[in-house]
């Protein structure tokens, strides 16, 4: 056998084996869409099958009663302004620390470089929250996440603000533009696309997350669309189509983004494999 | 001289002050009320020495918690980097679905850890779609009580979350792949290389970035483990698969605020002194590579 058709019969024997294993993914993913469409004895049965009718009505019923559009604003403006805090704040401090090459900068770019390995410290962060006098508010889990992301934020922007010639900023020192001139007209229009990477990063990790929620989140009325969720799972148990029409709306808003938004994602995993 | 001038460091006040109020403060803090008998029920605070420490290693639940935290580390970090690469080197080849298959392998990584656990909760029962399935195929003794056995359950509980996760390191090692130039290969292919000696000593090597940083969001993730573990079992049957994140949520709501700080500081010693080697020996590596 040639050596281009043994390659192209390897090629066929992984193809192959990969569309088989994929199954073990697909599956358990469309057992939740199909359900979620099925009525509450048919989707007891857990099989992989279409429903026998398309029960649309299952998606009306848990949006009004899991409360899904307050859920879904909520998570809107803390995911949205916790990222732009993020970006905004980041941003600007990896621009100086690049820049100024200082044994200080190095020492405050290994500073924040910890955030990416310590575990927070719950208890406590809620203990200074209360003593900031807004615990249990929206606020409060907006800035906890701009400050759990600040970490992996300063360290995706220094890479990319370090490609940037120093010269650019020279140049527009010398033309006397101030600091701030130099940062938001030079820096800030050529990395949009580390803001686009930072944004969808931020955007997915903190609208997936329950733990920040069900800590400082005590009013359900400031619940986002997870935490909803979790609450539906415990009161509706047995409406396992309700319960997988919930799931499917959560999952909804990230579907979309991924979709719209895959080479930013994508650069984001090249920075982070590239450069290690 | 001048680039001090130029460039002040007010810029970094706005980052530093979000990081350090929410995230270096609570930490420090922690780090004194893990010393004291803090409590829910309690006005005044009392200095303890290490009795938090002790106490926590001579209670059968928090040791179980610390293992199987430990267990759930280990087990995930190699599930998800092995079946990573693997999948990364079969859909680095041309294949006709090679854009479909790294879509489908992707997907679940970017749902909530929520949504995944609640749905194989009932495939996970004993009378579940699993063990259904392992019947069908005649592989029935292989049925397990996945979330009821006391014994395998830190077990299913870290599969899922390969099942899960495994997508996202692949598409990190992807990147790595596709970062190492053909001629390597090429040059192999002339020299009569063996796939296993392509593997280990050109693909190995020059994938090692995306290695390191794989090993470490794994290790560090892992033992941060909560999601789902909170809500695939709750920590049972029992106590059976407790870890260190949910033993906080224990604690926190018992009001035993102090014990659950202790605990918190132990895993911040644990991640510190596991992770900050492992970083100096694989930056090394990886310069002398």
């Amino acid at each position: 056998m040639s050596y281009t058709r043994k390659l192209a019969l390897r090629n066929y024997i992984v193809e192959i084996f990969l569309l088989v294993a994929s199954l073990i993914i697909i599956v358990p993913l469309l057992m939740m869409i199909f359900g979620s469409f099925m009525t509450s004895s048919e989707v007891l049965r857990f099989k992989l099958a279409l429903p026998d009718k398309w029960m649309f009505s299952n998606y009306t019923q848990v949006f009004k009663e899991g409360g899904l559009g307050r859920a879904f604003l909520n998570g809107l403006l803390i995911t949205g302004v916790s990222s732009i805090v993020n970006i905004i704040t980041s941003s600007a401090a990896a621009f100086i620390l690049v820049r100024r090459e200082s044994k200080l900068s190095s020492f405050l770019y290994m500073f924040f470089f910890m955030g990416l390995i310590a575990p927070m410290s719950i208890i406590t962060t809620i203990r200074v929250v209360q003593w900031l006098g807004f615990y249990g508010s929206i606020t409060s889990v907006i800035f906890i996440y701009a400050a759990l992301n600040v970490a992996f934020s300063v360290f995706l922007y220094s890479g990319f603000i370090k490609s940037i010639p120093r010269a650019l900023d020279e140049v527009a020192f010398l033309e006397g533009a101030s600091m701030l001139a130099v940062f938001f007209r030079i820096i800030t229009p050529l990395i949009v696309p580390v803001n686009a990477t930072v944004a969808i990063m931020v955007f997915m990790s903190v609208w997936n997350d329950i733990t920040i929620p069900l800590y400082f989140l005590t009013d359900s009325s400031d619940w986002t669309m997870p935490l909803s969720v979790y609450n539906f799972y415990g009161k509706y148990s047995r409406d396992w189509n309700l319960i997988f029409a919930d799931l499917v709306m959560t999952s909804l808003p990230v579907l979309v983004l991924y979709l719209f938004a895959q080479k930013y994602i994508v650069s984001g995993l090249t920075a982070g494999a590239v450069k290690g | 001289m001048k680039t001090k001038s130029l460039y002040p460091y007010y810029l970094i006040w706005p980052a530093l002050f979000v990081y350090c109020v929410f995230f270096v403060l609570p930490a420090l803090i922690g780090l004194f009320y893990s010393f004291t008998d803090w409590r829910l029920d309690r006005e005044t605070l009392k200095f303890i020495g290490w009795d938090n420490f002790k106490q926590i290693f001579s209670d059968k639940t928090l040791v179980l918690a610390l293992k199987n935290t430990f267990i759930f580390a280990i087990v995930t970090v190699i599930g998800k980097n092995v079946l990573g690469i693997a999948l990364a080197i079969g859909l680095n080849m041309r294949l006709k679905s090679k854009n479909l298959l790294r879509a489908i392998f992707y997907s679940p990584s970017i749902l909530s850890v929520l949504v995944i656990s609640i749905v194989f909760t009932p495939m996970l029962r004993t009378d579940g779609t699993i063990n259904k399935f392992l019947e069908a195929i005649g592989l029935g003794v292989f049925g397990q009580s996945w979330l009821t056995d006391p014994s395998i359950v830190i077990w299913t509980v870290a599969l899922v979350s390969i099942w899960q996760h495994t997508g996202f390191q692949m598409a990190i090692y992807l990147a790595g792949l596709q970062s190492i130039s053909k001629e390597y290969y090429e040059a192999a292919t002339i020299d009569g290389a063996g796939a296993w000696s392509t593997f280990s000593k050109i693909t190995l090597p020059l994938l090692l970035p995306a290695i390191n940083i794989n090993l470490m969001l794994t290790l560090i993730g892992g033992l941060k483990v909560f999601s789902e573990v909170f809500v695939l079992t709750g920590g049972g049957p029992g106590n059976a698969s407790q870890v260190v994140g949910t033993i906080i949520l224990r604690a926190f709501g018992e009001g035993s605020w102090g014990m659950g700080t202790a605990i918190n500081t132990l895993l911040f010693a644990a991640v510190t002194v596991i992770s900050i080697p492992l970083l100096i020996f694989m930056r090394r590596k990886e310069v002398a590579e």
